[in-house]
């Protein structure tokens, strides 16, 4: 292993990694050790053009630029002398040429490397008298992506990306020299299930998305770590928000989830957390049959007392739980628990399927199936055939998933049912069967851990707090349990103390609970296989 | 489709020479320039599937070197050298004279379609200039009235 | 428009007025193929290396590197086929020999090449033809189809069991594939844009495998090196540059044209005595000495010996020999202008200081031209050059840096006189 000092830092670096790549792997780079990039990313391969990441090396006569300089061991770096200096100004300057100077009205504005890098390290005036390049503006590169071409400082960090992420390829250099110019071909369009991760990576103003463009100043939000719920594979995001509002998804790194990329189906649905059609009122299904509001408390007030009847008449077999895999393991165990103390063990849990791709979507549509499987949910189809069958009277519901196509088809099933108790983020057919209606909080409105269809158990926290009267599944049933007198559900609900009792109850889950995981996730103790809905490790 | 059979088997001969496929994209750029004069974006497209490219992989390369054209030319072309050697000897000059002798300036086409007049950096004729390439001849040590007469004897 | 062949002539150029030399008979008759015989049946890879090394030949295409350490650099055991890449992609302003050394002696090249390959183990050569020499291609084709024929290339050359294939390729129009890396990108049917170092050609070049690129003048020196010997060559030349080169004069002089000589030779030699000085008894004001991005001299320098190690003393370089010759009557603000010009249209475009400095060069040399330059112009263009030297991928960024350097160093005057007559002085000086 070689060893490398930087500005007298002394780190080993693994052999074959360039002194950039060296220092990020140390975690070092742009977090104690300084050298300003743009050419260069983590994930995509080296281009070597910027000219931006010259350092001094020892033994070498010139300037080396640090994402492609192999680590030698003994090699001794320098980051912060005159030269480089001199060299990191050159190189700003230059880029500056031609730069629109547009930041009043680019949406890149606070979160753009053009601007950190040229107040860091850039001349702190313009030298220049000659005109600026005209170029397009606002040019409509595809279905997600507006793009710049007078602030493009090509980089090709995107041409890049869609030649080896995505492999789609649509993005090009035409021309030479300072014609240089970034384009698609003439009639295509940048188009790909991962087109917009090139606004995050482009540094600039160049590149942006159409759904952000313009929605706020980058500076008034707050980067909240978080995890994408689309699919099984919970891509690490940060939910920016402001004003209690949730305005993009931006990928986090995560090298072992989702690099630093996420597709563009997930990072669009931050959008179902602020939908128009979140349900947000308690509702008890009232003596002319029509749903009633209510506060929570009475509607779970009136769940137990429902439940608590059929329970004392019938036995505790004709209540059923359908767990969602949108839930949180947390939300999932307290319904475990529940169902347990009631005696049942009819459950099972729904999660939808669909298309998959090599990269990064997976097919099960859901952020926690896995761990839902974890703790024991399994295949739903044997309940939804007892329930077909008469077998069941009550059914405690995550979600309204279970009305796809693939499952019951429709309501029918479940209008025959003497109770129906909802607990869901959205609207749904399913509050017409319904006889109590709780709205639910969304994984960005509460504190929990979903796992991911790795095992990696992963968190998430409060990013926005809704507007009205809402509750994480796991305190509606944790309420529900205490309504009912359950043993095992004593006192206020803390979703802290539910967390750490994970690894206690559940043997697959050891080790692990909100804050153990961290914001990079931890993988489960053991595995449960994606393909086994029925196996459950306890 | 709009590079010929004929093309298209010669564009085969040189992929059959080459270690890879895409080592012979320039001579088939060159083979679909001679045969039909430009290279269109329809022409790109279909180089592009043959060659296994993205369209704008070829793009890219068309609008890179100065021999592909992306446009329609003149049915000839005149390129006079003006860098610094023969320049050095009136070549700036002389490329005036022929832009008011056909009536268009340097990079445009006569309106006759006949010929695209333009300018190239050295061609490695420094000692006989000035000089023009006309459609990939040399013709050398020119003066006004010999660059016209080659020009004019142009159909 | 026939070729004009050196008006001096050594070794390299001594037949080319002949025009039987360019087929492969004329060529044997005159004693060609007989280096590369002796090498393969005589020599081993090693050996023609180490001749190589001792004859202190250096490469002719501008950077000056020695050859037999080149060809030492290629791998030894690897498993992959190796390749040669003449570079013919002669683009060099002021530079025109390689043109006639395709034109006028093809197989001297083609059994420059061979050697090489039998040194260097290699089983094919791309030669690389600007686009625009579709004529000295040709030739180059006819005489590669000819020994083709003749067995001297393909499965067993020269019946000696060793296989090569050589395949003439065409360029498309841009200086920056005179870039051996910017040249293999183009080999693989890219943009010209050169590759970032390392990996090294040696290591990973043409198509991904182990590479070298030679300039076509210096693989026609290797048979005459092979037959006559190491001592012979070191005849030529000074101690540390031996060997002839063909300089290329242009520019204000009376006989402008080629000539083959010694390296060594003096600058004014050259352009006094060689070709003849400026005609109608102008005065010389400056001459580049090595191509466009060298350095210029001024008059008063011209008593320099044309060899790298008395060059770099008056801060400038061999080059491709490409001499130019202005006269008293020169501006050397267009000259700024034509050079910035050239750089700025030919820069590929990755890397920002070349993008960017060349056109902002070029944009101030032409203000400076027009009389709306500024006296901290000046300086200006010595700062963006600072930052452009030595910063980039390739050396392309500092051939365009240089001239700048040298045109401000010698000429500062002309510079100076435009800034403060808010004209251009020279109304004699050629038309921009």
């Amino acid at each position: 292993m070689p060893r490398i000092t930087v500005d007298g830092v002394e780190l080993e670096a693994s052999a074959g990694r360039t002194v950039l790549q060296a220092l990020d792997d140390a975690g070092l780079l742009m977090n104690g050790i300084e050298i300003p990039h743009y050419c260069w990313h983590p994930k995509l391969s080296i281009d070597g053009s910027c000219r931006l990441c010259q350092v001094e090396i020892e033994g070498f006569p010139k300037l080396q630029i640090a994402c492609n300089t192999p680590v030698k061991d003994g090699m001794v770096i320098h980051t912060r002398t005159e030269r480089v200096k001199r060299a990191r100004e050159g190189v700003m300057e230059l880029l500056l040429i031609h730069h629109p100077l547009d930041c009043p009205i680019c949406d890149k504005a606070g979160e753009c490397k053009l601007q950190d890098y040229a107040f860091d390290h850039g001349l702190k005036h313009a030298r220049t008298v000659e005109p600026r390049r005209a170029r397009k503006k606002r040019v409509d590169l595809g279905p997600t992506i507006v793009f710049d071409q007078e602030r493009c400082i090509l980089c090709r960090r995107c041409v890049r990306f869609c030649r080896e992420v995505p492999k789609t390829g649509e993005l090009g250099v035409f021309d030479r020299g300072e014609r240089s110019v970034l384009e698609t071909f003439p009639g295509l369009r940048l188009e790909n299930d991962y087109s917009m991760n090139v606004a995050d990576i482009c540094p600039v103003g160049a590149l942006t998305t159409k759904d952000f463009r313009f929605k706020i100043r980058v500076w008034f939000l707050d980067d909240v770590p978080g995890v994408c719920t689309g699919c099984a594979n919970g891509c690490n995001v940060f939910l920016g928000t402001a004003s209690n509002k949730v305005y993009r998804y931006l990928p986090r790194r995560n090298d072992a989830v989702n690099e630093t990329w996420i597709c563009d189906a997930g990072r669009l649905s931050y959008k179902e957390i602020g939908a128009a059609d979140r349900l947000r009122e308690s509702a008890v299904r009232g003596e002319g049959g029509r749903l009633e509001p209510a506060s929570a408390q009475d509607a779970i007030a009136r769940a137990a007392a429902r439940i608590r009847r059929l329970v004392d008449s019938k036995g505790p077999g004709v209540v059923a739980g359908l767990a969602s895999a949108h839930a949180t393991n947390e939300d999932l165990a307290v319904f475990k628990r529940l169902l347990e103390a009631l005696g049942t063990e009819s459950a099972g849990l729904v999660t939808l399927r669909g298309a998959a791709d090599a990269l990064l979507v997976k097919e099960e549509k859901a952020a926690n199936a896995t761990g839902a499987r974890a703790l024991g949910f399994g295949d739903p189809r044997p309940l939804l055939e007892r329930i077909r069958g008469g077998g069941i009277d009550a059914l405690l519901v995550m979600g309204h998933d279970v009305l796809d196509p693939s499952l019951l088809g429709g309501t029918e099933a479940l209008a025959r049912l003497d109770t129906v108790v909802l607990m869901d983020t959205h609207h749904s057919d399913l509050e017409r069967v319904a006889h109590v209606v709780l709205p639910a909080r969304h994984a960005a409105e509460k504190l929990g851990t979903l796992t991911n269809f790795a095992g990696r158990v992963q968190r998430v926290r409060p990013a926005v707090e809704p507007a009205w009267e809402a509750l994480a599944e796991a305190e509606i049933l944790w309420r529900l349990g205490v309504a009912l007198g359950l043993a095992g559900f004593e006192g206020r609900f803390d979703a802290r103390a539910v967390s750490k009792e994970l690894g206690q109850r559940w043997p697959a889950f050891a080790g692990i609970d909100w804050e153990s995981v961290g914001d990079d996730g931890r993988l489960l103790a053991t595995l449960v296989a994606g393909g086994s809905p029925a196996a459950g490790t306890r | 489709m709009v590079i010929s059979a004929e093309t298209r088997a010669k564009i085969e001969t040189e992929i059959a020479k080459v270690p890879q496929k895409r080592g012979a994209l320039l001579a088939a750029l060159h083979l679909v320039q001679a045969e039909l004069g430009h290279v269109s974006l329809e022409t790109a497209r279909e180089l592009a599937e043959l060659f296994e490219l993205k369209p704008v992989d070829v793009q890219e390369v068309v609008t890179f070197y100065n021999m592909f054209y992306d446009r329609p030319q003149g049915r000839h072309h005149a390129y006079v050298c003006t860098n610094l050697p023969c320049s050095l000897r009136g070549a700036r000059t002389l490329l005036k004279q022929l832009e008011a002798h056909l009536g268009v300036e340097a990079g445009e086409t006569t309106a006759d379609g006949r010929i695209t007049l333009g300018h190239e950096e050295c061609l490695g004729a420094c000692a006989y200039a000035p000089m023009m390439r006309v459609d990939g001849v040399y013709h050398e040590d020119l003066d006004l009235a010999k660059a016209k007469q080659i020009l004019d004897g142009l159909k | 428009m026939g070729l004009k062949v050196p008006y001096v002539t050594s070794y390299l150029s001594e037949h080319f007025a002949d025009d039987e030399f360019g087929a492969l008979q004329g060529y044997e008759r005159r004693g060609g193929y007989q280096a590369a015989k002796k090498a393969l049946r005589e020599m081993t890879p090693e050996q023609v290396i180490e001749l190589v090394k001792t004859s202190g030949l250096q490469g002719r295409g501008g950077a000056g590197f020695p050859t037999g350490m080149k060809w030492s650099f290629m791998p030894k055991d690897t498993p992959k086929p190796k390749y040669l890449v003449c570079n013919a992609d002669e683009s060099e302003p002021g530079s025109f020999k390689d043109r006639i050394l395709l034109e006028r002696g093809p197989h001297q090249l083609l059994e420059g090449i061979l050697i090489g390959a039998w040194a260097t183990g290699a089983s094919r050569t791309f030669v690389y033809v600007r686009g625009e020499y579709a004529q000295p291609a040709a030739e180059l084709q006819r005489a590669v189809d000819e020994a083709y024929a003749k067995g001297y290339l393909g499965r067993n050359v020269m019946r000696s069991g060793f296989q090569h294939d050589v395949l003439v390729v065409r360029g498309a129009g841009a200086y920056i594939c005179g870039e051996e890396t910017g040249l293999l990108e183009s080999l693989e049917g890219k943009k010209g844009q050169p590759r970032k170092k390392p990996p090294f050609p040696a290591e990973y070049g043409a198509f991904g495998m182990p590479t070298t690129v030679n300039n076509v003048e210096t693989f026609c020196h290797v048979p005459h090196i092979v037959s006559k010997g190491a001592d012979w060559f070191r005849s030529f030349g000074t101690e540390k540059s031996p060997g002839s080169t063909i300089f290329g004069v242009s520019g204000h002089v009376v006989r402008p044209g080629l000539y083959e000589l010694p390296l060594g030779t003096r600058l004014d030699e050259i352009v006094f005595e060689h070709a003849g000085g400026v005609p109608d008894g102008r005065k010389i004001k400056g001459v580049i000495p090595g191509g466009m991005s060298m350095p210029i001299l001024p008059a008063g320098q011209l008593d320099v010996p044309m060899a790298n190690e008395f060059l770099r003393e008056r801060k400038t370089m061999l080059g491709t020999g490409g001499v130019m010759v202005m006269d008293e009557t020169t501006c050397m603000v267009r000259v700024g202008c034509v050079i910035g010009w050239f750089f700025r249209d030919e820069s590929c475009g990755q890397c920002t200081q070349c993008r960017e400095g060349t056109g902002w060069i070029h944009k101030i040399m032409q203000r400076i031209e027009r009389g709306a330059g500024t006296r901290e112009d000046l300086d200006l263009l010595l700062d963006i050059a600072s930052k452009m030297e030595g910063q980039t991928i390739c050396a392309f960024a500092d051939a365009a840096a240089w001239p700048v350097q040298g045109l401000l160093r010698h000429f500062r005057e002309d510079f100076e006189t435009h800034v403060r007559e808010r004209k251009c002085p020279f109304p004699a000086s050629f038309e921009l």
